[in-house]
């Protein structure tokens, strides 16, 4: 195939996939010039929502259906209204009533019995609040050292009878767990589901000592290769499990054990011989290997393995005492975070502004993303946080916020403006700040560098609020037509 | 050997040019014209980010609603193409941003293209082969270059990447890519 025949098969395939959404685009844009802005919901704006719900759907009952459950809800069996499960590689499920009390805390693996060992073995969160004892687990799993690594990924699953109170547990926990993470600096991926469980996964879950929400990912990485083992599967934790789907599960990962197994021969090391191993998967690089870190007589020396075949792919032998090639790791990066900071802005041509920058991995490289606002225009910057290269910069204007001040003609019909409310299901700029500064305890006295701005997603019309105060940046997504807190965010204030 | 080949099917800047100046003007028909030109474009440059068609299908509509409202402010500057894609790659990367690192693991978040009567199903099948297999930025190149004509250049200003870097990473991409559709035996 000729350079020209491959780009024209893919024009070809790119055009006939583009959707055409003509309508809905000249729904939004109003009659005048370029200033209006139509902030009614569209049904074609709200397609892809309702397609992705659809799917889920589908896919739910197709899994009842070939499991032979025909529609049956196990754990209605029980008198539980939802089973919560959170799994890292501790697996650990929680039962709760409607009113949101846990009913019973039990980690289901070895590891997730450990986690709950302070908590009384989980009891001591029986009558507790659903998000307060979630809240109380993954602080232990953060304790516990279960969610340090940049990649690391916990899965919440959400099984409920009713799809509605099913769908607001996932949101309000997510939220809620990706709080308690920032809080604590960390980085771990937050990944949700919602399942309908049937008699023959649940089983399947517990014969593997799992949970059934960890069972159900199996089942879609089965789905992607079905020459896998569930048993097998079962085994890896939810970060392996994650990048096995994003990758299209090629093959059986060897598993973490055994590419520490490799390391050790590889380096001529027995059991006894080392006084610290980590192995941290990284399937879902180009070359799919397991990093196994080793400490011997106080050096640290870093082997991959490659995840499929087992074979030492980058390494060095301890006993020449010589650092193995570089390899990704959460160390300490060369070009500090004010550094980076210096970086960008002089790449910008501003000085000493406040920024928001934080620490990212990319392509199995550690960088800095850093945003700032000057002079109308926001900046972004990626830098490389090894070797202080700006590695992406971006420069946009500002969006003009929604205030009381923009003249009464310039203002979208249908929007309101800042305090109205005329339009249906729109709460207005100020009741979304409120309902922004009363989920963050903060009075709106304390609140400085207050933004509001309107913005259109997922055929959704929200409010994107920033603001600071003691010593901290907020952001927060609003729905404009219920005020619920739809997503947040609290960085240090440096 | 690399070459810079403008596409077949791929509008003139001149004409673009004049569309977007009716639009600023508020010449609704302008933006339809507009849209049918580029749809294909805008909607590569938002997958080649996102990798998930429900959200490029909504990056894209919020860039063509950008454009119409910002047209009014835009200058002949000679790349309307670039411009354009400049806004559809800015409100990809902030959906990104939102999505962050929350992920619901709905069934679709692993199927890029869903199937559907609409996209055939070969088309389908190679947009999955080419966004599962490829990495962020040769995926965005390949796509940015197939379908919107951009010349290496272009693609280069508006990824913020050295030219040669551009130019690297497409040669290995189409190599990767033939292997993919053709087999080992692919030259």
């Amino acid at each position: 195939m000729t350079e020209r025949e491959l780009n024209e098969r893919l024009r070809q395939a790119v055009e006939n996939a583009a959707p055409d959404d003509l309508e809905a685009i000249l729904s939004r844009c109003g009659n005048g010039k370029g200033t209006v802005i139509e902030m009614k919901k569209t049904s074609s704006a709200s397609s892809g929502r309702k397609r992705r719900y659809m799917g889920l759907v589908a896919a739910c009952l197709a899994l009842v259906l070939v499991a032979g459950g025909g529609g049956l809800f196990y754990q209605q069996a029980y008198a539980v209204a939802s089973v919560i499960s959170l799994d890292v590689n501790p697996s650990i499920e929680l039962t709760v009533n409607k009113s949101e009390k846990v009913l019973s805390c039990t980690g289901l693996n070895e590891e997730g019995r450990t986690v709950l060992a302070d908590m009384g073995g989980g009891s001591d969160l029986k009558g507790a609040k659903l998000d307060v004892a979630v809240n109380a687990i993954v602080g232990a799993l953060v304790r516990s050292g279960y969610l340090d690594d940049l990649d690391s990924a916990i899965l919440i699953s959400v099984e409920d009878s009713d799809a509605d109170r099913g769908a607001r547990l996932q949101q309000e926990l997510v939220a809620s767990v990706d709080g308690v993470l920032q809080g604590a600096s960390n980085q771990t991926a937050v990944l949700s589901q919602s399942v309908t469980a049937n008699k023959a996964l649940d089983d399947q879950a517990k014969q593997n000592n799992i949970s059934t929400g960890k069972a159900y990912l199996v089942e879609r990485v089965l789905a992607v290769n079905g020459s896998l083992s569930f048993d097998a599967l079962a085994g890896l934790s939810v970060e392996e499990l994650r990048d096995l789907l994003t990758t299209g599960a090629p093959a059986m990962p060897i598993g973490k054990d055994a590419a520490l197994q490799a390391a050790l021969a590889y380096a001529g090391l027995g059991e006894g011989d080392y006084s610290w191993a980590e192995v941290d998967p990284e399937l879902d690089e180009a070359t799919p290997y397991y990093e196994v870190e080793l400490i011997v007589n106080g050096q640290e020396t870093d082997y991959g393995v490659h995840a499929y075949t087992g074979e030492v792919i980058q390494g060095a032998n301890v006993s020449a005492m010589n650092p193995g090639p570089a390899l990704p790791q959460g160390s300490t990066p060369a070009v500090t975070q004010a550094d980076a900071e210096a970086i960008a802005m002089a790449h910008a041509g501003v000085q000493d502004v406040p920024a928001v920058t934080k620490q990212d991995y990319d392509d199995g490289a550690l960088r800095w993303d850093v945003e700032f606002r000057a002079d109308g225009y926001e900046y972004e910057y990626e830098i490389d946080a090894a070797t202080g290269a700006i590695l992406s910069s971006q420069k946009e204007a500002e969006p003009v916020p929604v205030t009381p001040n923009v003249p009464a003609a310039q203002q979208p019909a249908q929007s309101g403006g800042s305090t109205a409310s005329s339009s249906s299901g729109d709460i207005g700029a100020d009741a979304a700040k409120t309902a922004a500064l009363a989920h963050a305890g903060v009075d709106a006295s304390q609140a400085s560098r207050m933004k509001c701005e309107q913005d259109y997603d997922d055929g959704r019309l929200e409010y994107e609020i920033e603001f600071a105060a003691g010593g901290y940046e907020y952001e927060y997504t609003i729905d404009a037509g219920s005020g619920a807190v739809l997503d947040h965010e609290r960085d240090r204030d440096d | 050997m690399t070459q810079e080949t403008e596409n077949a099917g791929v509008t003139a800047g001149g004409e673009l040019e004049e569309l977007l100046l009716r639009m600023g003007a508020g010449d609704r028909q302008a933006l339809a014209a507009l849209y049918s030109r580029t749809r294909a474009a805008v909607y590569a440059t938002a997958l080649g980010l996102l990798q998930n068609a429900a959200d490029a299908q909504d990056a894209a509509q919020d860039t063509f609603v950008k454009a119409w409202e910002a047209a009014v402010r835009y200058r002949p500057q000679g790349s309307p193409m670039a411009w354009l894609l400049t806004i559809a790659r800015n409100k990809a990367l902030a959906r990104l941003r939102r999505r962050g690192r929350q992920q619901t693991l709905s069934d679709e978040e692993w199927d890029a293209i869903p199937a559907g009567a609409t996209v055939p199903a070969e088309d389908r099948a190679l947009l999955q082969r080419a966004l599962g297999a490829l990495r962020g930025d040769e995926r965005q190149i390949v796509l940015l270059h197939a379908v919107s004509g951009l010349k290496h250049r272009q693609i280069a200003e508006l990824m913020d990447m050295p030219l040669a870097t551009v130019l690297s990473k497409y040669q290995r991409t189409l190599k990767k890519l033939r292997v993919l559709l053709e087999g080992d035996d692919a030259t």
